[in-house]
Order: structure tokens, then C-alpha cells, then sequence
């Protein structure tokens, strides 16, 4: 319907410009022929303009937040505080200390979704700093006491150890998967990939007539979509220009993890290459002045970076209702926190038809008050967890079964 | 609702390559015949010369009463120090968007208004008795909020007039700082009173350097730096997810919400234009519209929305924010809902670029 409608209009566009002689293509301003180049290379001047340092920064930021949470004898709730805001010089590598930059500043923080809704963003940001506070406090007081429903401790998942509270929820499991959305997903769907930023002020002119910010070789517009590029692809160990090379080989284990977890599942096979190819061919739209090709991909990408979420929301689910009907609770508990996590990050999804998440805060909000009520994860049933991932399902166009 | 604005953006595509008129200022309104001279003359002649003039009144009255005060330092002459500070601070909340002109090149609102204050190198300056309160690096030093600290920061009146009263290094440091506010002021107001009343009036034209350009960008971006973040967004962590409550105005005299509320009326006052034409008016004349909605009418609406929600504001925003800083980033969302109105549909609507930007980008 969708596609017909559009063709209808540009036939009807095309047949209006024939009362032009000079010229039968829609020739935007600015706009030259687009080059979508094998890899994610672009250059100006043989200067590559292609620059998500800060992305890398917030990465590695993460990274070492999420290491420490089961650091119990070095660790401390001040301490993991100090280094999701930045603030005490609180991080082992010196060079993320002396950024400015930090975790906390941008969770929640997209201007789609939270320029004019700082209450929710503050207490996202809260919820963030309740894991941490429960992992160091309550999790870390009864690290060597077995879990049980309503206390937190120790549960076995094989020869794991796996540490719960007393709702057998992770919190550390949950503060890291919850960040996949909190942070990555709505940086780059609902910030960097957003008219909003990548048009703010002159950005369409400047980015027309090469003229790029102070000192840098880059256009202000061709940067912000380097920067929704770096949240997904900016861990060290993905080289820059052609990321799927190390899918599901990098040490990632945020958003790029996922979403190659998810494009080895058969059902959703292709999705990297199409997340990729759409990074690309929308950078060069920009290159080239077609801002109508570049939202296009952006269409794309909000539609594959959503559904990694969902799929893994399901798939976690659904992990955690066969071990629940083995009565294997700890691999249980580790898989509902997961899905717990992703459950959170639905928030942040967009659905390029709504311009809003798949998924209502309301719904979301149930689904985890769901999974939460009473004793948590040693009282929920089957039932439940099938409803919440077939209602998630539904949302996304995809079966349970294929998650 | 996509579908749609893709249709239109694509339909004036195309009317635009049949059209041979060459529209250089990208979408805006080519064949607008606002009289911008009618409305540059209200906003001189009607709002900022009378504004200058009632606030010069006021620094003039603040100069005296510190020199008052230094010459008989007793609890009358503090008292009514402190009361003539109020006024004056309220007062200053007219003018401080009009940062434009001489304002601009003295950098007039950082003299007065930077917050918050550098206690312990304004004390150190103030035993030392040696200062030059024209350098950049004193900004803190000075201004209201010295005056702030000095008036309040020491506790009740009786405490005040102790530490203050037999000091001279003290009421040198009143009177100086009273003196300079008055004296930039006069500056300022001079200027406009003078030949640049004038200048601002005639730059009729509509480009970049034109006035409407320059004010308007002036004037959006008060609205989004200082009263929005300043009041509002610094104290409460709105935009770090750290609240300061040290960060809000007038931090030891507690009459945050008077000077946030002041400066909102006159903002909204200014843009209804009063007497004359202004914003309103203009973007009634242009038929501006976002997603179907009067755009004056949204904005208005908006200013509306922000003054009922302030009514759940404590007198302190400092207070306010340690008790429920809920309230304040509620706050911040209704000025940030104006903001976007202002800085994105309005400024698109009259053409004119935003010559600053705001998202931080790593």
C-alpha cells in the first residue's frame, strides 16, 4: 500500500516537471549522483571524514562498568556510580577518566524522546543507578548465601554461579541490557538518526556547500550519522570500515552482539548485512545531498535495530519458560534477567511508521511489573511469559516460535 | 502523518523546479512584506528604551543606597540595601534578554548576572582590597549575585550587619560592585537613547545581518540558555541527570521563582509585543502553521502552560529542587516544549537561520 502510494506520487511529480524544458530529473539543490562505496570509507580532500571517537569513549565506558559488577571485593556502589556519571576520576584507563564525556549524561537523553521529558529521562536514569546500588548493597551483602524466593544470594546454573535478588532478577544482567536500549538504541535511532539533530540549523547548506566544522574534514550532518554509526559499530575490537567481518567474533557485548545473535538465526538471517548497507548507502545519500535517500535508511535502520531488541526480548523469554518447566532456576533466572533487560529497552525502539516505540511505555511498564510482582522470577508462570512474548511478537510482525 | 509530510516535501520539490523564481533563503517566505521596520521601532521605542530607562532608575537607586550604607552602616541603611538589591535584581530581568548592541560588546549580562558566585576568590579580593572588576576572570566576582552573597549569604540581618558594618573592605567591595552595575547600565541605556536606536531600526533587511535575524537569534537563545537552562535546567540536572541545587539564582536571598517568573512575563511580553507588532503579530501575518495548528496560537498556548505549571514551584527554586526536583525537570519540559516552538517553527517560519547550535555532539 505503502510503496503504491509513494510511486503514485512520484509518477504524478515527474509528470508535473515536464512543464519544465530544461530538465526532466528531480535535480535536488546540492545533490550529486550517490556512490555507496564497498565499505564504510569516505574521504574528503583524501582525509577520511568518517570520526565516532566519543561513541568509542561511552563503549569502552560501559564496557568497564558492566566488568565490575561481580567485582564484589573491588568494587563498591560509590565507586560504579562515579563511573556511570564520570565524576572521581573512577576508571582503571586513565584516558576515559580525563574525558568529559559520560554513561549516565546520555541514557535517555535523545531528542526525539526525552528533550521535553526529562521527568521519565531522570527517573530511567534512576532506575540505572537502583541496579547498581542493589548489586553493591543487597546482592553483594549475601554473595555467599544461597538465593531464595524473597532473599537474594547465589543461585547454580550449572557450574556457574549466578548472583540474584530477592526477586531472582540479575541486577547486573539487567542494568546491562536495559543500557543496549537506554543508551545505544535511543542515541542513534532517536538522536543521531533524527531529522531533528541531522537538520538542526544550517546542517542541510553546510553539509550542500563542504562546509565542515572547525578544523575537521567532516560536514556537521555527515558526523551525526557517524555517530549513531559508532554507537553500534565503535567497540575496538569491530574494525571501522567493514564491522560485519567480526560479527558475532568481537568483543562487543552490546547492541552489535545482539544484533549478529540475531542474524544467526536463520529466521532473521540478512539483517546485519541490510543494517550495514543502510549505514552506507545513507551516509553516501548525505554525501550527495539526497536527504530523501538518507531517511529512507534511516526507515531501515530503526525498523532492524528495533527488532533485534524484540527478538531477543522473546528469545530470552522463551529460554526462560523451558528452563522454568525444567526446573532448572538458575539458568531461569539468568535468561529472565536477560529478557528482563531487553524488556526494558523496548522503551526505546521506533517504528519508523508511528515515530514512536512498537510498544507503549504502559505496555512495557506491565510486562516488568509482570515479571517483578510478588516474588519475581520464582513466581511466574508459563502463561505469563508466553503472553508478554506474543504480545511483543505481534507488535514486530515476527512469530514466537521464530525468536 | 509521515506518509503526508513526505508528500508534501516531495510535491514543492517538484513546484520548485518549475518555478524560475529563485528562492535563496531555502523554504522561507520569499513574498513577506511585514513592515520589520513598524515592528524593530515597537520593540525600541516601546519595550527596550522604556525597559533600560525603568532599570537604570532602579541601579541608580542601588548605587546610592550601598554608598548609604557605607557611610552609616546601621541596620535602616541595610535593610534598605537589601530591599533596593530585590528591586533592582527583579528589575534586571526586563532587560537581560536584550543582549544586542552595546550590551553585546560589553558583555553586559555577564557582568551583571553570572552565577554562581566564586565565594572564596570574591573574599580573597575583598581582603586583599585590590580588584579589577573589568576582567573576564571577575565575572564571578560581581553582578547581582556578589551582591547576592554579600546581602544574604551571612545569615540573618543582625549576622550581616556585623560582618559587614564596621569592615571597609566590605562596603568598598558594596559600593564598587553597586557602582559598576549602575555605571554599565547607564552605558547601555545611552546607546540606545543615542545613535544605535536608530542603527537597530533602520537594518530593516532580511538577511543574517540583518536586525530581526540578529535580534531573533539573541532573543531565542536567551530563552534556551539562560532562562531555561540557567533558571531551570543547571539547579535541577536536566540535561546532566545531576542536580545543583548551588547552581540556582539568587541562591541566599531565595527569590529564584520571582526572578524566573519576571523574566518569563517580560519574554512572553515581548513576543505578544504590547503596543505594537512583534512575533505574534508577525507570524499571524505570515499564517504560520505546524501540523495543521495556528503556530502563534501554539506558542502562546505554551507560554500558558508554563506559567500554570510554575504555580507548583516553590519561592526557592533551590528548595525545590532538594525537596522534589520532580517539579523543577517538569518545569524544564514546558520551557523546552517553547523552545523547540521558538528556535525550530518559529525561525523557519520568519527565515531566519539559528546562528548557534545545541546538541552536543561527541
Amino acid at each position: 500500500m505503502r510503496k503504491l502510494f509513494y510511486s503514485a506520487m512520484i509518477f504524478g511529480g515527474l509528470s508535473l516537471v515536464s512543464c519544465s524544458n530544461d530538465d526532466d530529473n528531480i535535480q535536488v539543490p546540492g545533490e550529486n549522483e550517490v556512490v555507496v562505496p564497498a565499505n564504510y570509507t569516505f574521504e574528503r580532500d583524501n582525509s577520511s571524514t568518517v570520526y565516532y571517537g566519543g561513541q568509542t569513549t561511552r563503549l569502552e565506558m560501559s564496557k568497564e562498568i558492566t566488568s565490575n559488577f561481580l567485582n564484589f571485593d573491588g568494587a563498591t556502589e560509590e565507586m560504579l556510580l562515579n563511573m556511570f556519571a564520570n565524576e572521581n576520576s573512577p576508571f582503571e584507563n586513565a584516558e576515559l577518566n580525563e574525558s568529559s564525556k559520560s554513561v549516565k549524561s546520555k541514557v535517555a537523553a535523545s531528542n526525539l524522546y526525552f528533550s521535553t521529558n526529562t521527568v521519565e529521562s531522570s527517573e530511567i536514569r534512576n532506575d540505572f543507578e537502583s541496579w547498581i546500588a542493589e548489586q553493591m548493597t543487597t546482592v553483594k551483602a549475601n554473595k555467599d548465601e544461597l538465593a531464595e524466593a524473597g532473599k537474594a544470594g547465589q543461585i547454580a546454573q550449572g557450574t556457574t554461579a549466578r548472583y540474584v535478588n530477592g526477586k531472582g532478577l540479575e541486577p547486573n544482567q539487567a542494568f546491562a541490557k536495559s543500557l543496549i536500549g537506554g543508551l545505544l538504541v535511543d542515541q542513534i535511532l532517536n538522536n543521531y538518526l533524527s531529522q531533528a539533530v541531522l537538520d538542526e540549523g544550517d546542517n542541510r547548506m553546510n553539509n550542500e556547500n563542504d562546509v565542515t566544522e572547525e578544523g575537521k574534514a567532516y560536514t556537521t550532518m555527515e558526523h551525526k550519522w557517524d555517530e549513531a554509526y559508532g554507537y553500534l559499530y565503535g567497540d575496538p575490537s569491530i574494525p571501522a570500515n567493514d564491522p560485519n567481518s567480526m560479527l558475532n567474533e568481537s568483543d562487543d557485548n552490546l547492541l552489535f552482539n545482539y544484533l549478529g545473535r540475531v542474524d544467526a538465526d536463520e529466521d532473521f538471517a540478512g539483517i546485519a548485512e541490510s543494517t550495514y548497507e543502510a549505514f552506507k548507502t545513507g551516509r553516501a545519500a548525505i554525501v550527495a545531498g539526497d536527504y530523501e535517500l538518507r531517511d529512507e535508511q534511516v526507515e531501515i535502520i530503526r525498523e532492524n535495530l528495533s527488532k533485534v531488541i524484540a527478538v531477543r526480548a522473546v528469545h530470552y523469554l522463551q529460554g526462560g519458560k523451558d528452563a522454568l518447566n525444567n526446573q532448572e532456576y538458575g539458568a531461569a533466572f539468568h535468561e529472565l534477567s536477560e529478557g528482563f533487560g531487553f524488556i526494558y529497552s523496548l522503551r526505546f525502539t521506533h517504528n519508523p511508521e508511528t515515530g514512536a516505540p512498537y510498544l507503549s511505555k504502559t505496555q512495557i511498564d506491565a510486562y516488568k511489573q509482570a515479571l517483578l510482582d510478588g516474588n519475581g522470577f520464582w513466581d511466574v508462570t508459563p502463561e505469563t511469559l508466553d503472553s508478554i512474548s506474543e504480545e511483543i511478537a505481534a507488535a514486530f510482525g515476527f512469530a514466537v516460535s521464530e525468536a | 502523518m509521515i506518509r503526508i509530510s513526505r508528500i508534501l516535501v516531495l510535491a514543492t520539490l517538484v513546484f520548485a523546479a518549475c518555478s524560475t523564481e529563485d528562492d535563496s533563503n531555502g523554504g522561507g517566505n520569499s513574498n513577506d512584506n511585514f513592515d520589520r521596520g513598524a515592528m524593530l521601532a515597537n520593540w525600541a521605542d516601546n519595550v527596550i528604551v522604556p525597559s533600560f530607562e525603568n532599570f537604570q532608575s532602579e541601579t541608580q537607586k542601588l548605587e546610592a543606597a550601598a554608598k548609604n550604607f557605607a557611610a552609616n552602616p546601621e541596620m535602616s541603611e541595610l535593610e534598605a540595601l537589601r530591599a533596593q538589591y530585590e528591586d533592582a535584581y527583579l528589575e534586571f530581568q526586563t532587560v537581560s534578554m536584550f543582549q544586542i548592541g552595546k550590551a553585546e560588546e560589553l558583555n553586559y549580562r555577564n557582568f551583571l548576572n553570572t552565577y554562581p558566585v566564586n565565594e572564596s576568590s570574591l573574599e580573597s579580593k575583598i581582603a586583599s582590597g585590590e580588584y579589577n572588576l573589568s576582567l573576564p576572570s571577575s565575572f564571578t566576582e560581581q553582578g547581582f549575585p556578589a551582591l547576592d552573597y554579600l546581602l544574604y549569604g551571612y545569615g540573618s540581618a543582625e549576622a550581616t550587619l556585623e560582618k559587614l558594618g564596621g569592615n571597609e573592605n566590605y562596603s568598598n567591595y558594596l559600593v564598587a560592585i553597586s557602582e559598576r552595575i549602575n555605571a554599565l547600565t547607564s552605558e547601555v541605556t545611552a546607546s540606545w537613547q543615542g545613535d544605535f536606536r536608530d542603527t537597530f531600526v533602520n537594518n530593516t533587511g532580511s538577511s543574517s545581518t540583518g536586525s530581526v535575524d540578529r535580534f531573533t537569534n539573541d532573543y531565542v537563545m536567551y530563552f534556551e540558555k539562560i532562562l531555561r537552562s540557567g533558571k531551570i535546567g543547571y539547579p535541577s540536572g536536566a540535561l546532566t541527570g545531576t542536580p545543583s541545587p548551588g547552581n540556582a539564582e539568587a541562591l541566599y536571598a531565595g527569590i529564584s521563582k520571582e526572578l524566573y517568573l519576571k523574566a518569563f512575563n517580560s519574554f512572553e511580553d515581548f513576543y505578544k509585543g504590547k503596543t505594537g507588532p512583534s512575533y505574534s503579530q508577525y507570524l499571524d501575518y505570515l499564517g504560520s502553521m505546524k501540523d495543521g495548528s495556528d503556530l502563534d496560537a501554539l506558542i502562546r498556548d505554551q507560554f500558558e502552560a508554563i506559567k500554570a505549571q510554575s504555580a507548583d514551584l516553590n519561592n526557592n527554586l533551590k528548595s525545590q529542587v532538594e525537596s522534589d526536583n520532580t517539579k523543577m525537570l517538569t518545569a524544564f519540559d514546558e520551557l523546552q516544549k517553547a523552545v523547540i516552538l521558538l528556535k525550530v517553527d518559529m525561525m523557519q517560519s520568519l527565515s531566519t537561520s539559528v546562528d548557534y547550535v545545541d546538541s552536543d555532539g561527541d
